[in-house]
């Protein structure tokens, strides 16, 4: 059931040249490119290489930014040889969902709606990213708006699981998800909104952070719900998030929920380990409502903490539905405000599935809409409470194995509680990383939350994780 | 806690009168795709906590700062 990851890591053929640059993350391509071992010309040109040969299928991307990528990497490559060094993330490829505005590039939210749309400004994290001398690589597919999907009446089809195409990657940074997971970029870009930076990195096998509300500027990344959007970072480890979160993090005065708080140096918290860390472990949101591998899956990964030094005990927490009920309901009647005047004008051109999940807002009354608000303070200030005995929460990453792509399969809302609602209520850093495998060969992840702003420690628990185990090293192999 | 609100599932008939209040003027097929979807968030607002304090806030801060114009 749980097989070692050696046993997946049937990656690209050792000593292929330039393919084997990208099975390499951020952490290492930037020791490389400071060695002058390779160039961000070449770690570009093998990632536009793999996307070309096996996206075709995938789908994870809607647009690649050939041009803009090779100028970007030109640019690296001069400024790192010329002495000047922007930082860890200088010269490292990587991509953007769709729902994040970047100037003169299509940013169509993977909707008709929006399917000519070219803004002209670049949303805060984009800037931030190139600032940081990221080399952007292109837009990534998602849910439409980050809320309709998997939806096969779009523009563009959904993306497939790297792991095995007749699965879906999750959402709804589902393409971000599925390039990463692919080894067609060591890093992406994603929005959690309910747990979509999460949901599609424990379907791909990856990393993902979503970082405190208010952490990484919304700014330009259209909106799904006020009250509850995040972006983070995508990346195959937690040192590499914690890499790319500092290129992205900080305060932004004109996105209205960004708070003014210091970003630490992420990668210098990564101590590798976690001896005397105190962990709660959810586990009454997972053990009766998770399939058995999954269960298993994160017991394990608690073990293997617990065998690192940490102090895991069972903790129990609000039901997991009450999270759930509280979260959908802001988001229903936001989600319906952001969209009221398409939904009421030109309702068919969006996706069924959006239709679905946005339209019952309108219905949806202000008393009920204010009783979920007071109910999240509630929720939150009773988890922080546990605070007081714990410096972590862990659960795991998503309930379910990757679910098949069928146009007429069962909606995921109605198959189970989304366990990382919990932590976007309550607006917490959480990281969910790769923990197993089913038997069917697909990834299963274990979920860490912290304290406000305390990425640092989640980022330090997962990386400790990751250095004691292999999941997150398994590479899909591509056809 | 105070008893469910609403007491009882919404007919077809409640549903067009809540969507008339909302300004969607649906055709047939999208108007039963609404009323299949508002199936799966009514018991959601059914089990909202209610009957809290007066005082009890919502979680939300409205701070006037964060709304100043910004020069670039």
């Amino acid at each position: 059931m749980h097989a070692p990851a050696t046993a997946y890591a049937t990656s690209t053929p050792a000593g292929s040249g330039d393919a084997a640059l990208t099975d390499l993350g951020i952490v290492e391509l930037g020791r490389m490119l400071r060695a002058g071992a390779t160039s961000s010309l070449a770690i570009t040109r093998a990632c536009l290489d793999r996307i070309a040969a096996h996206d075709g299928t995938l789908a994870s991307f809607i647009t690649v930014t050939v041009d803009t990528a090779l100028a970007q990497a030109r640019r690296a490559d001069a400024e790192l040889a010329a002495g000047l060094d922007r930082g860890p993330f200088h010269g490292i490829p990587y991509a953007l969902k769709d729902n994040v505005d970047t100037a003169g590039i299509l940013s169509s939210s993977h909707s008709k709606i929006f399917a000519d749309r070219i803004p002209p400004e670049s949303a805060a994290v984009a800037q931030r990213l190139e600032q940081a001398g990221g080399v952007l690589i292109g837009k990534t597919a998602t849910f439409e708006f980050a809320i309709g999907g998997p939806s096969w009446d779009l523009p563009w089809p959904p993306a497939r699981n790297p792991w095995n195409r007749d699965y879906l990657p999750g959402g709804s940074s589902s393409g971000s998800g599925a390039a990463v997971g692919a080894r067609f970029v060591p890093a992406a870009i994603g929005t959690d909104t309910g747990g979509s930076i999460r949901w599609p990195a424990a379907m791909c096998g990856i990393t993902g952070l979503k970082p405190t509300y208010g952490r990484v500027s919304r700014r330009g990344v259209h909106p799904n719900t006020y009250s509850l959007d995040h972006c983070g970072p995508m990346t195959r480890s937690a040192a590499d998030c914690a890499v790319m979160l500092s290129a992205c993090a900080g305060h932004d005065p004109r996105d209205p929920g960004s708070i003014d708080e210091a970003v630490p140096d992420y990668a210098a918290a990564l101590s590798g380990s976690v001896a005397g860390l105190r962990i709660g472990l959810v586990r009454h949101w997972y053990e009766e409502d998770a399939t058995a591998e999954v269960v298993a899956a994160v017991d394990e990964a608690a073990d293997v903490l617990r065998g690192l030094g940490a102090h895991v005990e069972i903790v129990t927490l609000d039901p997991l539905r009450d999270y759930v009920d509280a979260k959908t309901t802001i988001s229903s009647v936001e989600l319906f405000t952001v969209h009221e005047r398409d939904l009421r004008t030109r309702p068919r051109d969006f996706s069924k599935r959006l239709r679905g999940r946005v339209l019952p807002g309108a219905l949806i009354r202000g008393e009920d809409y204010v009783q979920a608000i007071r109910w999240r303070t509630e929720l939150t200030s009773r988890m922080f409470a546990a605070f007081r005995r714990f410096d972590l929460f862990a659960t795991a990453g998503w309930l379910a194995p990757a679910d098949p792509a069928d146009p007429d399969g069962v909606d995921f809302f109605q198959k189970r509680q989304l366990v990382t609602m919990p932590f976007s209520l309550t607006g917490l850093p959480a990281l969910n990383l790769p923990c197993g495998f089913s038997a069917g060969g697909l990834p299963l992840s274990l979920q860490l939350a912290g304290r406000p702003f305390d990425e640092a420690t989640v980022l330090r628990a997962g990386d400790a994780y990751q250095r004691a185990t292999d999941w997150h090293l398994a590479t899909p192999v591509l056809a | 806690m105070t008893a469910t609100v609403p007491a009882r599932p919404a007919t077809r008939e409640e549903i067009a009168v809540l969507a008339r209040n909302a300004g969607l003027d649906l055709p047939a097929d999208l108007f039963d795709e609404l009323v299949a979807a508002y199936a799966g968030i009514e018991p959601m607002l059914m089990r909202l906590r209610r009957g809290r304090d007066r005082a009890d806030e919502p979680a939300h801060v409205f701070d006037p700062r964060k709304f100043m114009p910004v020069e670039d």
